[in-house]
């Protein structure tokens, strides 16, 4: 059966940026079409992304917790873990969201198409779903169709046993011993999650840190506080072979930090980056360009080289994180109704929700370093901060980066909760804060945030909860 | 006030009226019937003219005013009489005390744009008090040089100057200069001679001024300014405001009068893109209104651009004259009218609404742009066809024997006619080129010949019409036309034409003056040929005549030059033998 619908704005994919363009749209009195190819709204960070693991990654960071309660008196004894009912717990979760999502497009009377999209015109495309094929006939498109995990040419990808974040995500099982491959934030999210649950973890990264783009002290302090919950954390170091056979994975590393003899996995998480859908669309028969890698290139209002097909999130580039996606969405589909709004944030925040968190915003040390500007870089280590140490957490640290005229540039933390505690941050650098605004402002005590608060006292130079390098130097 | 004399409201036709425009200020000269101000009764707005002319010496009323005859209006000295009134009444005072705290607190800012301002507002109080109006001339800035010498005298007491005369002739070591007269008046006693040498503030004259204040009028009045300052004021409210208030009542009749402007000083600190200090939501406010951010100064506390801060910039912006406006070029124009009243038509009968046709959306834009932009004027002009139309006629029976398949129509021998004019008279065949300083002259013909279809005018273009024939030219504009009301013209079919012609001779009318079609600089309209009795000079024959209408771009093309060219057109017209010459 075919049918063959009209509307003012298509959008195709429903994940963050997806949706979110999709009830802006409508919320400015647009006839909107969702199109999306799986049965349920949210995409990869709702159904196989973000939400199901910080589902597990909560339940891990409490097994861990629980663990160094027994140093401090209170003693719990060995956890049980039921797979099972943990994957329901998961699953009930991404449900409530998805079907909140499912909801709300009923209140905005946002029409859903199942099936998968594919351009045929510049004002057509078709959707092949379950029950047939739609066309849609559109004013505008917004294309939000995402990004998939890369998939490596010397990985034995159809062995069960190799996953990708997805496969992870399962619980199919807790493997003896795992590689995770990429020392990026998904594959150290997963690591910790299996680590909880009673694997043996390694992770092999071929660059020199883990979590490449976070300055190189944060990681100092990451590696110091994970200890313990990986076996071997390679780096400089890159998986030369993978061979599936019957009783597991046998992978040869080649580099720095290698074993001599190829190592036997139960599992292998491949997490080396993902890449933009752009080439699955057809978006060649609407005239829209995709590059070479699967991007699609947009402008500041996020329009491709066709004026009345918009691109949103992963598949614009980097970096690709839900949040990108849903401001993107808000401007793109506010631009659709006529509105003279600009995607130009001063700033996209990172966050790694390992145990202990890895969060940064704006201009890191690196970046400052290599366009050539200004800085000055303090730090605020957590070991000052009462309730830090109260909380098992004094070995993380807060750094700030502010440039020659005191303005903020950038943050990052490393510590329990330091993804809530970046916001402050965002915040500062979007409203030009200085230091003094920072340290002028009252943070309660005792808090984490108010780490933030005395690291603009020391680059204020008004600290007194540590030695003040910036004090007067008595005879 | 001895020899000032009450202006009253005459009679208004005995309602309460309000002003809405005062058209004088104190210190200005004014003749018998210049109008004075302006007001406005629910039925009509009309100028109040001055009685008598003099000096005004004070003005007592302000816009937003209402009126009735009898009401004092101003305070005006005769003509001849340029007395040493001492001002006592009551709202002079006040407007000097306003123009006292101005300047004084202007004083305090103490730059030097700031002083001339005062110079200006002190030398208008002064002016206000009716004291003389002579004032010093000073030597102004002269650069380094002191103690130059004074090498020519060119005035002498008694001279009647003009704003920009030179008084005398400065040498210095490096040039020679003369210092001009700072305003229109007499010259009262000349302070200098040859030979004297004179530095920078050095008076060199008294001169007696007759225009009202202006800015250079009062070099001197920096005495003036701390004299004033020293008589001290009690009550100091916010000087914007003052200032906004005061606009219109100094500005002199002739002044372009605006709209009080926001007191924005929009200069421009050296701040980098990199450093702009602005929130999320001032950055978004700006994007709305196409701000450059860098370009507006901020308020806010640590340079933090407010929301405001944007909002004073647009204002400001929106209240500059712009430059550009009514230059040769003709850019937008720089347009202030008011809104069309909305008007709700169903009250008044059956309505229906019809959207415009998409070429009628597209086309009338650019219409208005012309229409607004582009001072027209319109040439009228006959031709005498009767002999073209025999001609025409026989050769359309050749053509039907034949069976050429078009009939030739009298649009192909004027197109061809204007070809041959455009030849003769090139700059009908030019465009303004963008700087407004030059012409470009087009070396080939194409004409535009405007065609009514059913979704509305287009104007297909025919190329190089100068080089061909009249059959050549008959099937391809009964090809174009039949494209063009099929909908079926390409953009490139509708560009590069030189001239333009709208006939509407197969409908009717008379006359009626085209809208010249840019960058074209000219248009020629032609409207129904009439059989009229024409004076051969013995008697009167009947000539099939072609009323030809020629608008065209005054920028470009004088009256002289268009009535030749429709002239000539007319001569090759009445005898199509002159289109092969």
């Amino acid at each position: 059966m075919s049918k063959e619908i009209k509307t003012q704005v298509v959008v195709l994919g429903a994940g963050p940026g997806g949706y979110s363009a999709a009830f802006r749209a409508a919320d400015l009195g647009l006839d909107v079409v969702l199109v999306e190819r799986y049965s349920t709204l949210g995409g990869v960070c709702l159904n196989v992304g973000c939400i199901p693991s910080k589902a597990l990654l909560h339940l891990a960071k409490h097994i861990e917790d629980a663990k160094h309660m027994a140093a401090e008196g209170v003693e719990f004894g060995e956890p049980k873990i039921d797979l099972d009912k943990i994957r329901k717990h998961k699953d009930k979760v991404i449900g409530q969201l998805t079907g909140g999502l499912g909801q709300m497009s009923k209140m905005r009377k946002v029409q859903v198409v199942n099936g998968y999209g594919k351009f045929t015109g510049q004002n057509s495309l078709k959707v092949e779903g379950d029950d047939g094929e739609t066309t849609i006939n559109f004013e505008h498109a917004i294309i939000a169709a995402g990004s998939q995990p890369i998939k490596l040419p010397f990985v034995p990808h159809d062995d069960e046993r190799i996953w990708d974040s997805t496969d992870a995500l399962e619980l199919k099982e807790i493997p003896e011993r795992m590689l995770v491959l990429g020392g990026g934030i998904i594959g150290l999210e997963m690591g910790c999650v299996y680590s909880a649950l009673g694997s043996t973890v390694d992770v092999v990264e071929m660059t020199e840190q883990l979590i490449p783009p976070a300055d190189k002290d944060i990681i100092k302090s990451f590696m110091k506080q994970i200890k313990g919950k990986f076996d071997q954390v390679m780096v400089n170091t890159k998986a030369a072979k993978l061979e599936a056979k019957k009783d597991g994975i046998y992978v040869t590393f080649e580099g720095k930090d290698a074993p001599k003899e190829p190592v036997k996995y139960g599992a292998v998480l491949v997490a080396v980056g993902r890449a933009p859908n752009g080439g699955k669309l057809d978006a060649d028969k609407a005239g829209v360009k995709v590059t070479e890698r699967g991007f699609i290139e947009v402008d500041k209002q996020l329009r491709t080289n066709v004026d009345n097909i918009f691109a949103i999130g992963d598949i614009v580039g980097q970096p690709m994180l839900a949040h990108k996606a849903v401001h993107e969405a808000h401007v793109a589909a506010e631009v659709i109704a006529g509105k003279k709004h600009f995607f130009e944030p001063k700033v996209i925040p990172s966050i790694a929700y390992t145990d202990p968190e890895v969060a940064w915003a704006g201009v890191t040390e690196k970046e400052a370093k290599e366009q050539g500007i200004e800085y000055d870089a303090v730090t605020f280590p957590w070991s000052a901060s009462g309730r830090a140490i109260a909380s098992n957490a004094q070995q993380g640290m807060t750094k700030l980066l502010f440039d020659k005229s005191n303005r903020i540039i950038g943050g990052a933390m490393v510590g329990t909760n330091a993804g809530e505690l970046l916001g402050e941050v965002c915040l500062a650098i979007e409203m030009g804060c200085d230091a003094e605004d920072i340290a002028l402002t009252i943070h309660a005590h005792p808090t984490l945030h108010e780490s933030i608060g005395l690291a603009a006292e020391v680059h204020e130079g008004s600290i007194t909860d540590m030695p003040n390098p910036k004090a007067k130097k008595k005879k | 006030m001895a020899n000032a004399q009450e202006v009253k409201v005459p009679d208004v036709g005995g309602e309460e009226v309000e002003i809405i425009e005062v058209l004088i200020a104190e210190g200005d000269s004014i003749e018998a019937e210049d109008a004075l101000i302006t007001v406005e009764s629910d039925k009509a707005s009309m100028d109040i003219p001055a009685p008598f002319g003099g000096k005004v010496d004070s003005v007592k009323v302000k816009v937003g005013d209402k009126i009735k005859e009898g009401d004092l209006l101003a305070l005006i000295s005769a003509a001849d009489d340029n007395g040493d009134d001492e001002a006592d009444s009551d709202s002079t005072d006040e407007a000097e005390t306003e123009q006292q705290q101005d300047t004084q607190q202007d004083e305090a800012k103490d730059t030097e744009a700031d002083n001339e301002s005062d110079s200006q507002q002190s030398e208008q109080s002064s002016s206000a008090k009716g004291e003389s109006q002579v004032v010093e001339v000073k030597v102004p800035d002269i650069g380094d040089a002191s103690d130059v010498e004074i090498i020519e005298v060119l005035v002498a007491a008694g001279d009647s100057v003009n704003k920009e005369d030179g008084l005398i002739t400065l040498e210095t070591d490096k040039a020679t200069m003369d210092v001009p007269c700072p305003d229109d008046g007499e010259i009262v006693e000349m302070l200098v001679k040859a030979g004297d040498k004179v530095s920078e503030g050095s008076v060199i004259a008294k001169m007696k001024v007759t225009a009202g204040a202006d800015e250079s009028a009062a070099q001197d009045s920096k005495d003036n300014t701390e004299k004033q300052a020293s008589s001290d004021t009690e009550e100091r409210s916010d000087k914007a405001e003052k200032k906004a208030e005061q606009k219109p009542a100094q500005s002199t009749p002739t002044s372009e009068r605006q709209p009080p402007v926001p007191d924005h000083s929009s200069q421009r600190s050296d701040r980098k893109d990199g450093v702009l200090h602005a929130s999320p939501a001032v950055r978004r406010v700006a994007r709305e209104f196409g701000v450059d951010l860098s370009q507006v100064s901020a308020s806010g506390p640590k340079n933090r651009i407010l929301k405001e801060d944007v909002q004073s910039y647009v204002k400001y912006e929106l209240s500059r004259p712009k430059a550009a406006a009514g230059t040769m070029s003709g850019g937008a124009g720089g347009l202030q009218v008011i809104d069309q009243p909305k008007v709700d038509f169903s009250k008044f009968g059956e309505i229906e609404e019809v959207a415009l046709s998409r070429i009628q959306k597209i086309s009338g834009p650019n219409l208005h742009r012309n229409w607004v932009t582009i001072p027209h004027v319109t040439q009228f002009d006959e031709a005498d066809i009767t002999e073209l139309e025999n001609f025409r006629k026989a050769e359309n029976e050749v053509a039907k024997k034949q069976d050429l398949g078009f009939k030739i129509t009298p649009l192909v021998f004027i197109m061809k006619a204007c070809a041959k004019a455009l030849l003769e008279y090139p700059q009908f065949n030019s465009s303004l080129a963008p700087d407004g300083e030059h012409l470009i002259m087009k070396k080939y013909v194409h004409i535009g010949i405007a065609v009514d279809t059913p979704n509305g005018l287009v104007v297909p273009v025919l190329r190089d019409v100068d080089k061909k024939g009249i059959y050549e030219l008959s099937k391809e504009l009964l090809e174009v036309s039949a494209r063009a009301r099929d909908g079926k013209l390409k953009a490139a079919d509708m560009q590069g034409g030189c001239f333009s012609i709208s006939s509407l001779g197969g409908i009717g009318g008379t006359a009626f003056t085209p809208i010249v079609n840019a960058p074209e600089v000219a248009i020629l309209g032609v409207s129904r040929s009439d059989m009229k009795p024409v004076w051969n000079g013995k008697e009167f024959v009947p000539r099939l005549t072609l009323p030809l209408s020629l608008s065209y771009d005054h920028r470009v093309i004088d009256g002289a030059l268009a009535a030749r060219f429709t002239s000539y057109l007319s001569q090759v017209l009445s005898d199509i033998r002159k289109l092969v010459l």
